[in-house]
């Protein structure tokens, strides 16, 4: 929680629930806060998928597009959360499919770490800590592009085997091989380095 | 810049649809130049993209894939008629409709003596 | 990890373990407890784990929050296509002219009227009649929310008169009626605690 308590909004109390179903009724407001509550977590994600941080943006807002114009079709509100990070999920790679006809991805995946120096507040713990987060950084923007989403769909999103086959458009058997490949790498390079 | 398309021009309007279509970037200079005159008048405190959003996301080709950024204003030439469309947000202390006329007449002033048609909508009032 | 490949040496593969982590299903649940290489792996397997949730927690803090600019200017650019509503004509002065006011933009100025006025906050908000058509007689509906210890009569009252005020103002149209319902009380802050709504 980094905003100020003066900028909280009188919604922001209310639960996920009741705030998407009053955003299914045409309550921009209460969708504004939804937006406001995960976007956040929206914007990781799709940073962590996308490799950039205005590509990221660019998607937060296309997910809210369409999670507006298809909030009738969410069954239960108190999913929404999850709802919306599935959004997130499928423009992310909407994004990069478009995207790479046009840039050359390395420069995208280069530029991914940049921004994000870990801020040295306290001293050891801290700095280990996030010296070994720097490092799975590094090791998650060296695998192959389809592991590593998998990876982030499965450790941001926690979607389960058939919703990232379904974001991805392969079988949930794919799914299963490539995340067990993206995680034996990844727990071998951290072994390594630890 | 843009000869042919100056507002001084004295080219019959018969002749003018022809040279606005010549070239995308000549019309792209023309759009920019109206910007300026929406944007000076009194009450107009942002223009948006005439193009919805959605309905540019839904597009297959997304402007910021290529790198252009589309027009705030458009320009299209229907039948020898210049059609020029803005979406204008307006300040609470003017009347909103009186600033979306002021809007269509100066842009019209502004193309004379060509024909054009104006279409202003006002998607926001205040802040 | 003492392998070389994905198989351990007792026959499963880091594959199971991976795929067990998440399903909490595998072939042979009683040699797990017993077997050492695959404990290892699964030690390994949620070490890394709980390494992505340090990730994902750094992440989102770099992230920002939700009231910060990044999100305003996202809800800006929304707030304009979430709900434009109908077409509301205006008259031009030449005949080729259209000009327009969006209905949206017209729900929009009346919600911030509404939360404009001290101990009241806009809920949802409608025109009824045909918007489309200059001079047909229009019905606003509008729900409000009044804090606790705000007269709600005198507060719909108040808000009746600036609506109408407003509205002449900003639109042409022939606003026969403004109905406003108080649809909720909101307590007032509690700095102290936190309260659940």
């Amino acid at each position: 929680m980094t905003g100020s308590p003066a900028a909280q909004h009188q919604l922001d109390l209310v639960p996920d629930a009741l705030l998407a179903g009053r955003a299914a009724d045409g309550d921009t407001a209460a969708f504004e806060a939804l937006a406001r509550r995960h976007g956040p977590l929206m914007r990781a994600t799709a940073r962590r998928l996308t490799g950039s941080l205005t590509d990221a943006d660019d998607v937060v807002q296309e997910t809210l597009v369409q999670a507006w114009k298809q909030l009738d079709s969410l069954r239960d509100p108190a999913a929404v959360k999850g709802w919306l990070l599935r959004i997130v999920g499928s423009r992310s790679i909407d994004h990069l499919r478009k995207r790479r006809n046009h840039v050359d991805l390395d420069d995208v995946e280069n530029a991914v770490d940049a921004g994000s120096r870990p801020r040295n507040k306290d001293p050891e713990n801290n700095a280990v800590n996030s010296s070994r987060i720097e490092a799975l950084k590094t090791a998650l923007a060296k695998l192959p592009e389809e592991q590593r989403r998998c990876w982030v769909l499965k450790e941001f999103n926690d979607q389960s085997y058939e919703e990232i086959a379904l974001t991805l458009n392969i079988s949930p058997a794919s799914v299963r091989g490539r995340l067990a490949r993206a995680r034996i790498t990844l727990a071998r390079t951290m072994e390594e380095w630890r | 810049m843009t000869e042919s398309l100056e507002a001084g021009d004295s080219q019959p309007a018969a002749a003018v649809p022809a040279a606005i279509s010549t070239a995308a970037a000549t019309s792209a200079a023309l759009a920019e130049e109206l910007l300026g005159v929406v944007q000076s008048v009194e009450g107009v405190s942002a223009v948006y993209p005439a193009q919805p959003l959605w309905q540019s996301i839904a597009g297959a080709a997304l402007s910021a894939l290529t790198g252009e950024s589309p027009s705030l204003i458009t320009l299209t030439d229907d039948a020898g008629v210049l059609a020029v469309k803005t979406r204008i947000a307006v300040v609470t202390s003017r009347p909103a409709p009186t600033v979306a006329r002021e809007v269509a007449q100066a842009v019209r002033r502004h193309l004379l003596p060509r024909p054009a048609a104006v279409d202003v909508s006002v998607v926001k009032v205040g802040t | 990890m003492k392998t070389t490949g994905d198989t351990l040496e007792c026959g499963h593969s880091l594959a199971e373990l991976s795929a067990y982590l998440d399903t909490g299903q595998i072939d042979d649940p009683a040699h797990l407890d017993s077997c050492p290489e695959c404990q290892a792996g699964l030690a390994s397997l949620r070490h890394l784990s709980e390494l992505g949730s340090d990730l994902l927690r750094s992440d989102v803090a770099a992230a920002g929050s939700g009231n910060d600019d990044w999100m305003q200017s996202i809800l800006d650019n929304l707030r304009l296509e979430l709900r434009p509503g109908r077409s509301i004509p205006l008259q031009s002065e030449d005949a080729h002219d259209t000009l327009w006011e969006t209905e949206g933009s017209i729900s929009a100025l009346i919600r911030s009227v509404a939360d404009a006025l001290p101990g009241t906050a806009a809920g949802k908000c409608r025109l009824h009649g045909d918007v489309t058509t200059p001079g047909a007689g229009i019905t606003v509906e509008v729900d409000i929310a009044v804090v606790y210890g705000h007269a709600m009569e005198e507060r719909a009252a108040v808000l009746r008169q600036e609506l109408a005020e407003t509205l002449a103002f900003h639109t042409e149209l022939a606003i026969q009626t403004i109905n406003i319902t108080v649809t909720d009380v909101l307590e007032p802050p509690t700095p102290s605690k936190e309260e659940q709504p």
